[in-house]
């Protein structure tokens, strides 16, 4: 049942009328302000550390470093190695080294000023060559090497040695920022039995509980996580971050604590993209076939891991996207640096390899004398085809759906069909494949529980956070279309590890597809046991009773509503009428570590329009086409689309967090440039691709991610289109414009400079 | 008494506060305040009217956008001192849960926001907006909200927002 695009979000009044209160907005009694100390330098030595002076000052209640930390002094979803204080050493300035509690954040900032640290700073390693060179000192106990993935298939040299032509790049990509309006904070609040209250926001409670736990030494049990709704999140928010600050400041004190990062600070501390540079070297013969495609990714992964092995992984994985090339050899690298830690974030490493992909493909075509879409459809999978490391994936034709599309744009004028003979106008396609859940070998359990309230409705739990990408949406609207219900029939229960069953993380666009899977594993039952209550309360047989909007409704009767939910409710026990599902995430049959087996289609076309004499590429028109299986709330998928692009419209064109010497030179939204509304294309369409291979069971994809992965590839190509120059780095910037325009002459009165003797 | 103090980044501060006393939303309310602080502090830690957001704390986002004499303007870049006798209107002065405004009611059925966090400053913006220019064109819708940064829509469900508000208050 397709819902009407108006269906507002449950979340809509308080959200438009500010009434909303993110964790950020809470107060509580006798609350106190926490504030951490951050490393001065990227990488140092820590001599001495002395907090007599700031312990002393009026109003200060705690100042804590390493030595209060009870349990396990670092944090990690994967591998613990973030210290929570630093002990000897620091890594990168967000680093952090002691943290207070104080009754103002005047006295806390006074506070913090207050600790003396001295330090013995080290040669910082603010590259990846740097990293990597013999003499360089050591920043972790297994060396300066996170991770290192590979894939093979086929023989590459033999490859290559029937290719009519290859074409070779290096593709340079920045660190993004996630750029969520609400910076990382919340309260901790000190419960009486001695456990704590969590009120912060994460992509994974009882993820954080784990994490907590380790650190306190505290049982989970002992620890509640509240954890929606959340200012936006975009992965940044999936590790730790104030945490434990927050948790360790309320235990000493027994206050609660109100721990909120300034914008300087979240930027500081906080996650971003990987920066990654990628050689590829690609071949086809000269019918166009792709034979033999050679990977080289190096990761700068920043001083810690979190999801960095993972994220290498799943680039690793994807470099060879939708194209079944019989020779591929893939490898990648994660190093550890003292820039910024670059971690979990919408794309998960995807968006990377796929510009540098569909770079290739656009270079090949040209060479080839042929047209981009040309070259794709000749490469493109085929329903029943493997993934891409050749694993069993569940059948899908997605990848020629959105190339119909594409190619059908790529045909449309420009649209300065009176030309300024100082603008150029083009046009590019770009396509791409996006593995969801965490793959092969992965922990990636999920669940749900529905239930009938002592209140009388229809109770859907989740462990998934609501970041604003309509996680409740989706829950409301797959209820009404399963159960027949109303809004006011279902109360939807996220958020907070004290009332939600397991549904794993809500991360890998992964929270549709499992919400979708869930109700389905726990309709029939959930259904039969509201009839059978129904019918043993009124002494009706099941079979004349149904459920609709208001409860249960009886067949033949008018009106109808025979037993509301509220009354059904009055006769069973709490607890009486409740049904659960636990299950893991689809998986390939195939033992292929890492490796997916739902994938999700994008499709982009671009028209850009460059400014010659000032080197401005504005897109004008955007357009995406998505395979991602049945769209469940039309509103919320279209926004995915429309503001994932748009997001990558930044990562393309502006968005750079630049560090130099391993300090952030972006400091906040004054140099770090995210686009704007006047950066937003004239038109923007979002074309779903709803149809599924015939027997496909596995119901909606989700679409988090998969709108931001070919975006930068299709404007690239646009860009070439307009002034033939191919960019290779990430953000495509005025300067680098000026220069292709100044070296192929582009305006009349500025032709190329002649070679003297040429 | 009047002191100094010196903050983690060596910025000095006078201490010493007196009653502010301005209007919010039509009320009068009188905040014991440094004539240095901060209006969004003001509104959120003291006040609780949690509605105004904070998010650069420099005045490019307008995540914490209010009205002062119903002008448009970033609450992170006003001081105490600045509102003292002025009228405030927040986003709590816009609409209620029970009746929200013609604004509040687009952006629900267009998909003008996610998570929510900048929409009470892009709200804000665009009742601005509207009051001053009633049937605005693409250019004049961009150039009214151009002082807000969204990172979730895309701004394409904003700018069909404000576009069905406008027609609806024709």
């Amino acid at each position: 049942m397709k819902q009407p695009e108006h269906q507002r979000r449950p979340d809509a009044v308080p959200k438009v009328t500010g009434s909303l209160k993110y964790l950020t907005d809470r107060f509580e009694e006798n609350m106190l302000i926490g504030k951490v100390l951050r490393s001065e330098y990227p990488h140092a030595r820590i001599k001495r550390i002395d907090t007599s002076a700031a312990k002393v000052l009026p109003g200060v209640y705690a100042v804590l470093t390493h030595h209060d930390v009870p349990g396990l002094n670092r944090f990690g979803i994967v591998m613990p190695d973030q210290p929570v204080f630093c002990e000897d050493r620091v890594r990168y300035t967000g680093d952090a080294i002691a943290a207070v509690a104080a009754d103002s954040k005047e006295t806390a900032d006074q506070a913090l000023a207050a600790v003396v640290v001295e330090y013995e700073p080290l040669a910082v390693l603010d590259s990846i060559g740097k990293a990597l060179a013999p003499e360089a000192e050591q920043l972790h106990e297994n060396g300066n090497i996170l991770h290192e993935a590979s894939y093979t298939r086929g023989d590459l040299q033999e490859g290559f040695t029937g290719c009519a032509c290859i074409v070779e790049e290096k593709y340079q990509l920045p660190r993004q920022m996630h750029g969520y309006m609400e910076t990382e904070g919340g309260v901790v609040v000190p419960e009486s039995d001695g456990g704590i209250s969590v009120y912060m926001a994460t992509q994974h409670g009882f993820k954080d509980r784990f994490q907590l736990s380790r650190i306190l030494n505290a049982p989970e049990e002992k620890i509640r996580i509240i954890s929606s709704p959340i200012g936006g999140s975009f992965g940044g928010k999936d590790e730790l971050n104030l945490q434990p600050y927050g948790a360790l400041l309320a235990l000493k004190t027994g206050h609660p604590i109100r721990v909120h990062n300034t914008r300087e600070e979240s930027i500081r501390a906080g996650l971003k993209r990987h920066p990654m540079a990628i050689t590829m070297r690609t071949g086809a013969d000269e019918s166009g076939r792709v034979l033999a495609h050679e990977t080289t990714i190096y990761a700068d992964t920043g001083a810690y891991a979190t999801l960095g092995p993972a994220i290498l992984d799943f680039a690793v994985e994807h470099a060879s996207g939708l194209y079944p090339i019989p020779n591929i050899t893939t490898t990648g690298v994660s190093v550890f640096t003292n820039n910024g830690v670059a971690g979990e974030f919408r794309g998960f490493g995807g968006n990377q390899v796929t510009f540098a992909l569909e770079g290739q493909m656009d270079r090949l075509a040209a060479k080839l004398g042929m047209e981009g879409m040309e070259l794709r459809a000749k490469n493109m999978r085929k329903p029943t085809d493997a993934g891409p490391l050749g694993q069993g994936i569940a059948p899908t034709d997605g990848g020629r759906n959105i190339l119909e599309d594409v190619t059908a744009w790529q045909q449309l004028p420009l649209s300065n069909a009176e030309e300024t003979p100082w603008v150029k106008n083009g046009r590019g396609g770009a396509v791409s494949m996006h593995g969801g859940g965490l793959g092969y070998g992965r922990l990636d359990p999920s669940g749900g529980r529905l239930a009938l309230t002592k209140d009388g409705k229809l109770e859907a739990a989740f462990g998934f956070e609501e970041c604003g990408q309509g996680i409740v949406a989706v829950i409301e609207t797959v209820m009404k279309n399963t159960f027949s219900c109303n809004e006011e029939d279902i109360e939807i229960t996220i958020g907070d590890t004290n009332k939600v069953p397991v549904s794993g993380s809500t991360t890998a666009s992964r929270g549709t597809s499992m919400v979708w899977t869930a109700v389905e594993n726990m309709k029939a039952s959930f259904r039969r046991q509201l009839l059978s209550e129904a019918s043993r309360v009124t002494g009706t047989t099941a079979a004349d009773l149904y459920l609709e909007a208001g409860g249960i409704h009886k067949r033949g009767a008018e009106p109808s509503l025979f037993l509301s939910y509220r009354a059904l409710a009055e006769y069973v026990q709490d607890g009486d009428i409740e049904t659960h599902t636990s299950f893991d995430f689809p998986v390939t049959p195939d033992e292929i570590d890492s490796g997916h087996y739902l994938y999700s289609f994008g499709g982009v076309s671009a028209e850009v329009e460059v400014n010659l004499l000032t080197g401005t590429v504005r897109v004008l028109d955007l357009k995406q086409s998505v395979s991602a299986g049945p769209v469940m709330y039309p509103q919320g998928y279209r926004g995915q689309i429309e503001g994932g692009g748009i997001m990558a419209l930044g990562y393309t064109l502006m968005e750079d967090a630049v560090m130099n010497g391993g300090h952030y030179q972006t400091e906040n939204f004054d140099t770090y440039l995210m686009p704007g509304v006047k950066d937003l294309p004239d038109n923007v369409t979002v074309k779903p691709r709803e149809e599924v291979m015939e027997g496909d069971i596995h119901g909606p994809r989700g679409v988090g991610e998969i709108g931001t992965i070919a975006v930068a590839p299709a404007i690239a190509e646009a860009i070439y289109q307009a002034i033939g120059a191919r960019p290779e780095k990430l953000p495509v910037s005025r300067e680098w414009v000026l220069q292709q325009i100044q070296q192929r002459g582009l305006l009349p009165w500025n032709k190329p400079e002649k070679i003297p003797g040429g | 008494m009047e002191q100094t103090r010196k903050d983690s980044r060596g910025i000095e501060h006078r201490q010493g506060t007196y009653a502010c006393t301005f209007r919010v939303n039509g009320e009068e309310v009188s905040v014991d305040a440094s004539p240095m602080d901060r209006v969004v502090d003001l509104l959120r830690d003291r006040l609780h009217e949690t509605g105004t957001k904070i998010s650069c704390g420099i005045g490019r986002c307008g995540a914490c956008s209010i009205w002062v004499d119903g002008r448009l303007t970033s609450s992170c870049l006003l001081l105490a001192y600045q509102v003292e006798g002025k009228e405030v209107t927040t986003i709590e002065g816009m609409g209620t849960e029970e009746r929200c405004s013609i604004v509040q009611e687009a952006f629900m059925n267009e998909g003008g926001f996610q998570c929510g966090y900048c929409t009470p400053g892009m709200i804000m913006a665009a009742e601005s907006l509207l009051r001053h220019t009633p049937d605005p064109d693409d250019e004049e819708i961009r150039e009214g909200l151009s002082g807000n940064i969204c990172r979730c829509t895309g701004y394409s469900g904003i700018i069909r927002a404000v576009k069905a508000a406008a027609a609806n208050l024709q």
